[in-house]
């Protein structure tokens, strides 16, 4: 396409390089100022030398193998949980409309922030939760809750079950979405067919038929979860357990702490946390190569079935479990918010009061503002950068190079207790003040490339015959875009918007950050509550923790119905 | 020829799309019989096939009664059934080998003779020592050859042909077509072709029913 060069030409054909330096630049100028700091270079404190002292205190700090040992099982472990779930129930559930089901019930899921996904689950495990109430006293013979330390568990499993029920959505609704793509879809189905036809039973011709042509679409989704969960803050911090953390929430601590020659082990801390979180990366690989070695000859030796009733027995149950887990994770922080007087083992309050939620509603209208502008600002700018990229790639006809690509999706996987604490001490060097500049850029670096990844995909499907007659119509490439192309892109892109605000909605660690704690949003205050203070106030925080986001969503997809009703 | 003597027999087929009639069929096929199902696209040739191997979408419904020998199948799991399918892609597993992809198709036996049967059905049809390459790496009709092995080795009773040649140049489309009926009468399988093509109809030389004409059972 010949393009007349004018002022929205121009500006678009910037946006994708601006876009990817508002990206780019944070995280490595954050990286920089983890680097020196890890290696004794801390001006500021008057250390202007370059030493391994950082890296010599961390390894003399008590535990410091248990930190590690932490981080790593339990995202390892707490991801292949999760995988062979997703594995379960897309075989097992195959062409049938029990995935529809599942996939709209795991949805909402997602956009639940992981604070608030944390603090329910810690309520529903603890000693005095609903499902020991459940159980008590007719089965377990309870009548004071047991003395057993959950959450907070020395081993993380209260860390994997939170986070293997997080990630279970994810990996799960990113490999229905490869599965629905016309060319996946048919190629998987028709291969299934076929092995079906050649005798295998159902569950093996998934696995030995459709998982490898799968797999590849899950890959990635799988690594980001992994690199996600290793450096992750706030599942570790509200279900973990304290002495020692994981290794994220240690060097967070660090960070945080008033003694500022902390830093410095602050800071080597964080660069062997990307070495953990590599490792593990690297040990999923590994594990992905022993299965195809070993798995191999499994896919020749003809057997049709491998037990393929007990799998389904066990899927069914297992689906069932997790969704009886999240019904009532749910039903038990409404009743928390709503409970008066609730004595141990009694699984209904004796009074349901309204009391929580009028102090917490006074408490919250400046939290939910602040919550709302951070969100609404970032989200726009976002929207304004991704919608001139994706421009740009169509009028050139090109699509953005694996490399730009992967540095738009760098902020995601760089673990973010990393270049976040590097940030904030760019920004001090550079003596800027500003707050809330600062919190919106941090969550920039978050919500920007999920709406790129969400957005992306419309915008490449559109139909470029309409904006080619309009252009034979005379139309100006500025006109084009307004009046062609984001007319037909609106519900795809509020649906993005509702995602970016979900993003924004649920970061914790760039808020508390690089707001220097005089931002509270949501998130932050309801993390800050979560640990001590009234179980039922937190309730009612986490409640509209995961109601601001759904207004969100319920908006996206309303607004489009009103605007295009058909008109009588 | 009298009807017991049928390897596959379809009873009293009637096929509905919501309370639509899409087709009703009643035929029967010898060992080593093709028949030919024709019919423009939207007739139902393919619901028809995907009700013969136990697939039909839930949207459809069936009625009437499907034998192989004796035995009725017609609520018999698709994987039971020993019916095969063989589409007009080959479908061949990017993952396996020439040989792994029709190992796939066989059933459990000693690893060495099933290598031999392999190596001896490969030079059959003229595909000797491609037996380790990647199927990418062959040309379209080598591929709908191994996809063929694949299906026939799986020792089936009856094979199910999707237009299994549509995808080939006429050239080819005529040498692979020989093929496939040969292996079938030499096997003595029951086949069903679908096809929107009289050539592979009159090539087949079995007896054709056209959809178009809405279940009539028509003979040629």
């Amino acid at each position: 396409m010949i393009i007349q060069p004018s002022f929205f030409t121009r500006w678009v054909s910037l946006s994708p390089r601006i876009l990817i330096s508002l990206l780019l630049v944070p995280v490595a100028a954050g990286l920089l100022g983890l680097i020196l700091p890890a290696f004794g270079w801390l001006p500021a404190l008057g250390e202007n030398t370059i030493n391994l002292r950082g890296f010599a205190a961390f390894f003399h700090t008590p535990g410091w193998t248990n930190m590690l040992g932490l981080s790593f099982f339990t995202s390892f472990i707490s991801t292949l949980f999760a995988v062979i779930l997703s594995i379960l129930i897309l075989g097992n559930y195959f062409n049938s409309r029990l995935l529809g089901h599942i996939q709209r019930i795991l949805g909402p899921i997602l956009v639940i922030p992981h604070a608030a996904a944390a603090i329910a689950i810690g309520f529903l495990i603890a000693p005095s939760g609903l499902i020991m109430r459940l159980f008590s006293p007719w089965l377990s013979g309870a009548e004071l809750p047991p003395d057993v330390l959950l959450p907070n568990d020395p081993y993380g499993l209260s860390i994997i079950l939170g986070l293997t029920l997080k990630e279970l959505p994810f990996i799960l609704l990113m490999a229905l979405a490869a599965m629905q793509q016309n060319e996946i879809k048919q190629l998987i189905n028709r291969q299934y067919k076929m092995a079906l036809s050649l005798g295998y039973y159902p569950f093996t011709a998934f696995c030995k038929a459709v998982l490898p042509s799968l797999y590849p679409f899950m890959r990635l989704p799988i690594y980001a979860i992994l690199a996600y969960s290793s450096a992750s803050i706030e599942i570790p911090l509200i279900l973990g357990p304290n002495s020692p953390p994981t290794l994220a929430v240690a060097v967070m601590q660090w960070f945080n702490d008033v003694d500022l020659s902390l830093r410095i082990k602050a800071s080597a801390g964080a660069l062997i946390q990307i070495a953990l979180t590599l490792s593990v990366l690297l040990t999923w690989r590994l594990l992905e190569q022993c299965v195809k070695r070993f798995g191999f000859s499994t896919f020749t030796n003809g057997r049709r079935q491998y037990g393929d009733l007990c799998w389904k027995i066990l899927t069914h149950t297992t689906t069932f479990l997790v969704l009886f887990f999240i019904v009532l994770a749910l039903l038990g922080l409404v009743l928390w918010s709503f409970a008066g007087f609730w004595p141990f083992p009694n699984a209904y309050p004796d009074q349901l009061v309204s009391l929580h939620w009028n102090s917490a509603l006074q408490q919250l209208p400046q939290t939910i503002t602040n919550t709302v502008l951070v969100g609404i600002t970032a989200t726009a700018i976002a929207l304004f950068f991704t919608l001139f990229a994706l421009e740009a790639e169509q009028q050139h006809q090109t699509q953005l190079g694996s490399a730009a690509s992967l540095m738009v999706y760098l902020p995601l996987l760089v673990p973010n207790v990393a270049f976040l604490f590097g940030i904030v001490w760019v920004k001090e060097l550079l003596g800027v003040k500003a707050v809330f500049s600062a919190v919106v850029l941090g969550h920039l670096l978050f919500v920007m490339p999920y709406m790129f990844l969400s957005l992306a995909i419309s915008y490449r499907k559109l139909d470029l015959r309409y904006a080619k007659v309009a252009a034979s119509l005379g139309c100006s490439p500025f006109k084009v875009f307004y009046a062609v192309k984001l007319p037909q892109l609106l519900p795809p892109m509020l649906f993005s918007c509702a995602l970016g605000l979900a993003v924004s909605f649920g970061q914790y660690l760039p808020t508390l950050l690089l707001g220097g704690g005089r931002i509270n949003t949501l998130t932050t205050e309801a993390v800050a509550i979560a640990s001590g203070a009234s179980r039922r106030l937190s309730a009612v925080y986490v409640i509209i923790q995961i109601l601001l986001p759904v207004v969100g969503f319920i908006l996206a997809w309303l607004i489009p119905k009103l605007i295009f009703r058909p008109r009588q | 020829m009298d009807n017991t003597s049928k390897l596959l027999r379809i009873e009293n087929l009637q096929i509905y799309k919501g309370d639509t009639l899409l087709l009703s069929i009643e035929a029967s096929v010898a060992a080593g019989e093709i028949l030919t199902v024709m019919g423009p696209s939207g007739s139902g040739k393919s619901t028809l096939l995907s009700w013969l191997s136990g697939m039909l979408d839930p949207a459809f419904r069936a009625s009437g009664k499907l034998l192989v020998g004796a035995q009725d199948i017609t609520q018999t799991p698709s994987h039971l059934r020993r019916t095969a399918l063989l589409f007009q892609d080959p479908l061949l597993f990017n993952h396996l080998s020439v040989s792994g992809n029709i190992e796939f198709g066989m059933q459990q036996g000693k690893s060495s003779s099933k290598k031999q049967r392999v190596l001896d059905a490969l030079a059959c049809v003229g595909l000797s020592g491609m037996e380790a390459r990647a199927p990418k790496t062959l040309s379209g009709g080598q591929q709908a050859r191994v996809a063929l092995l694949r299906v026939l080795l799986n020792e089936p009773s009856v094979i199910l042909l999707d237009e299994p040649f549509s995808k080939l140049d006429s050239q080819l489309r005529q040498a692979t077509r020989e093929l496939v009926f040969a292996q079938i009468r030499q096997r003595g399988l029951a086949a069903i072709l679908v096809t929107h093509d009289q050539s592979d109809a009159d090539a087949a030389g079995g007896r054709v029913i056209n959809l178009s004409t809405t279940g009539a059972d028509k003979q040629c």
